[in-house]
């Protein structure tokens, strides 16, 4: 017999030294400074947070593509990705990211753990971090991550088991790393964190599973907690006569705060929206408003305290989250906020005590109640006898998803993604066990009689045009100072509307689609647009139509046609 | 080694599930070993992981750690062809090729609690069967858990 000798295999490597990426940005992070982002939009060339500026109006001061010349913008590169091996959300990923650029290097988080740093000229991929996911985390509404905040030199990142990690920017290595929540309960974390001051502010997801939400403030050289604001006061807390004396609802209350907030230095406010409260459709189990979810609340930066809220549902029985976006503008010399709210209503508040200015319905159809411009709810249709099936608009996803509205500067319209789609909902109670789904009822959500549009309004609510969809519109849309409004839409075409006017200009279909944040930024002068393509999530919720829709994994980048160097790669 | 419960695991044997080209081309995800990795008294954890020649199968092919943390599996290609060994590890997926009787370690950070997949990425060797999982168990830490009361389990 003989012996078999074994050979030393080749010696382990990072599965992404087998990648064209050069391994180090330049060290364009390392200035950039909460003074910075305070005053982004004085550096258009840059997207340096989440929203492009603190005021969350996804408005840029770039115009080398306007109205007049659009119908020359091509592609100037792409970035397309597939990961190997099986991971979480295979069949529910989804590309809903809002890249970040500095000085020509864009930061770009992926789903299931991934980061990238690219030259934002070329598209050359400089380096990537791989955070390794559990693939049986707890995920409601699909394997994705809206983004990075970037600051200080370092790249922040949430994962979906619920870390939040500190990259250096110019290499990707983890500087720190802390667990923010807990996996075992249902918890996880989606959003885009975001940088004031010296902290990075960051909200849990996990409101399908009934969890307690939470905002949390982290320093960011240490990574050490700084406060933790509680969504779902506990018994005896301002907020917790909202909530049945008796049992423990108020500890699987939800009102969880999946998507960045918005921050105003001069009231020091964060203003945060908050999830659905749990479970969602079986409001007996929770009698009371249940604040504070479904609501604006405003954070103090410095302790985490509540200090005003707006609830836009008050005990919610339709899963109408009030997460999208506080969007902050002035007008006549008053500090507003506009928030288009999943019930199909905006509100349009004063930033600075949470007082309402007005509300409007921005959806043709609302049928499961109506609020009043007074502010006053009258709830409907909703599911209340078990097992009996009823039917209202908008369904579970809302008139508008969490992708985000757009508020430009020059017109002084608000851009908004509609989504008009029904659902039919019969409540099923269910006993309450960690980690397993608790909704309440059992959902189908329509896919046919649905419509979408881009709908521009005025400050006063005032519907001034629309761009109309076959299907609903479910990414963020963009603005910029060339009067142009960016939008995607399900099919996969990637539009370009006039700003004033609606009318479609260009459009380019990018072949999957598009359920997240387009920026843009320039590079020695010249304007590029950067879109994010990756159709997926919770697509059985907000547009089951398209359930079977290709997937999609690419960042998609558009410029005008001369001077384009896509060179990257070797 | 086996904790797979009798009749299921007579039942994947008599439909030839578990072994290659019996019951169906490859054999069935997750059907072989399973194995506690060892730990070291400062909590650092190994584990030796075969593949069985022609069954294309990790052998454990469920590695089972006691926490979150620090991981040294030796990897041991005992079959007659070449496969590779693809596994997560924060910061960057660990990769190594495994030529015919070879062997060699792999090193990797992962969290806990959940499970995780390792693979061989080449031809179709995941299909064929050579899928393992790693399996963290243990808690988040306590300063990461809600403040509330202990809430009911499945």
């Amino acid at each position: 017999m003989t012996t078999i000798e074994y050979r030393q295999a080749p010696p382990p490597v990072d599965f992404g030294s087998l990648t064209t990426a050069t391994g180090t940005a330049p060290p364009v992070a390392q200035d950039v400074t909460y003074e910075r982002i305070l005053d982004a939009r004085s550096e258009p060339q840059n997207w340096l947070t989440y929203y492009g500026a603190y005021d969350g109006q996804r408005y840029s001061p770039l115009d080398e593509i306007n109205t007049q010349n659009v119908q020359r913008m091509t592609l100037a590169w792409v970035f397309s990705f597939s990961p190997q091996g099986l991971h979480a959300g295979q069949s529910t990923y989804a590309f809903e990211n809002c890249p970040i650029v500095v000085e020509g290097v864009m930061y770009v988080s992926g789903w299931d753990g991934w980061v990238w740093a690219l030259d934002a000229k070329t598209g050359q991929l400089l380096w990537q971090y791989k955070h390794a996911i559990p693939f049986d985390t707890s995920l409601c509404c699909g394997n994705v991550n809206r983004g990075v905040a970037v600051a200080h030199g370092k790249v922040f990142v949430c994962t979906l088991n619920a870390h939040v990690l500190a990259l250096d920017a110019t290499t990707g290595e983890c500087l720190w790393d802390v667990t923010s929540g807990d996996v075992r309960a249902g918890e996880s974390l989606t959003v885009a964190p975001l940088v004031v001051k010296d902290r990075v502010v960051v909200g849990s997801s996990g409101g399908e599973f009934g969890v307690r939400g939470h905002l949390d403030a982290y320093d960011l050289e240490t990574g050490e907690r700084v406060w933790r604001c509680y969504t779902i006061p506990k018994p005896g807390e301002p907020g917790s006569e909202t909530w049945p004396a008796e049992g423990e609802a108020w500890a699987r209350g939800g009102g969880n705060c999946w998507i960045t907030g918005t921050f105003d230095p001069d009231t020091n406010l964060l203003y945060w929206g908050t999830g659905n409260p749990a479970p969602d459709f079986d409001g007996e189990v929770r009698p009371g408003d249940n604040l504070y979810t479904d609501s604006v609340i405003a954070v103090d930066a410095d302790t985490g305290e509540i200090r005003w809220h707006y609830q836009c549902t008050p005990h919610d029985l339709w899963d109408y989250d009030s997460n999208m976006e506080c969007i902050l503008f002035e007008q006549d010399g008053r500090k507003l906020l506009a928030h288009f709210d999943k019930n199909g209503y905006c509100f349009v508040l004063d930033r600075t005590n949470g007082e309402r200015v007005r509300i409007f319905p921005f959806v043709d159809r609302i049928t499961w109640g109506e609020i009043t411009p007074d502010g006053q709810v009258t709830a409907r249709i909703y599911p209340e006898a078990e097992g009996e099936e009823v039917h209202f608009h908008p369904g579970p996803a809302g008139a508008k998803e969490w992708t985000h509205a757009a508020y430009s500067q020059r017109t002084g319209l608000f851009y908004v993604p509609v989504q008009d789609t029904g659902a039919k909902v019969a409540r099923r109670r269910r006993e309450f066990k960690e980690s397993i789904p608790y909704w309440g009822a059992a959902v189908t959500v329509d896919a046919q009689d649905m419509a979408g549009s881009v709908t521009a309004f005025n400050a006063s609510g005032e519907e001034v045009w629309r761009w109309r969809n076959d299907l609903p519109m479910c990414a963020s849309v963009l603005a910029t100072a060339g009067d142009l409004v960016f939008a995607g839409t399900p099919s996969g075409k990637f539009v370009a509307l006039d700003a004033r006017s609606g009318d479609l200009l260009w459009q380019f279909n990018c072949g999957s689609g598009h359920h997240s944040s387009p920026s843009t930024y320039s590079i020695e002068g010249k304007q590029y647009v950067a879109v994010p393509v990756g159709w997926g999530a919770w697509v059985e919720g907000f547009l089951p139509g398209m359930m079977g829709g290709p997937h999609g994994q690419a960042m998609f980048v558009f410029a005008l046609s001369d001077g384009i160097d896509s060179s990257g790669g070797r | 080694m086996a904790t797979l419960t009798p009749d299921r695991s007579e039942l994947v044997r008599q439909f030839g599930l578990d072994k290659q080209n019996v019951g169906m081309l490859g054999r069935l995800l997750a059907t072989g070993n399973i194995a506690r990795a060892e730990e070291g008294p400062d909590g650092r954890m190994t584990a030796e992981v075969h593949i069985v020649p022609d069954q294309l199968v990790w052998d454990p092919s469920i590695l089972v750690l006691p926490h979150g943390g620090e991981l040294d599996i030796e990897f041991v290609n005992d079959d007659q062809n070449t496969h590779c060994a693809l596994v997560p590890s924060n910061g960057d997926s660990q990769w190594m090729w495994l030529p015919n009787y070879s062997r060699g370690t792999i090193h990797v950070t992962l969290d806990g609690p959940g499970q995780y997949w390792f693979s061989s990425n080449i031809g179709n060797d995941e299909g064929r069967g050579l899928i393992g999982a790693i399996v963290v168990m243990g808690d988040v830490p306590a300063s990461a858990r809600l403040d509330r009361p202990p809430q009911p389990r499945p």
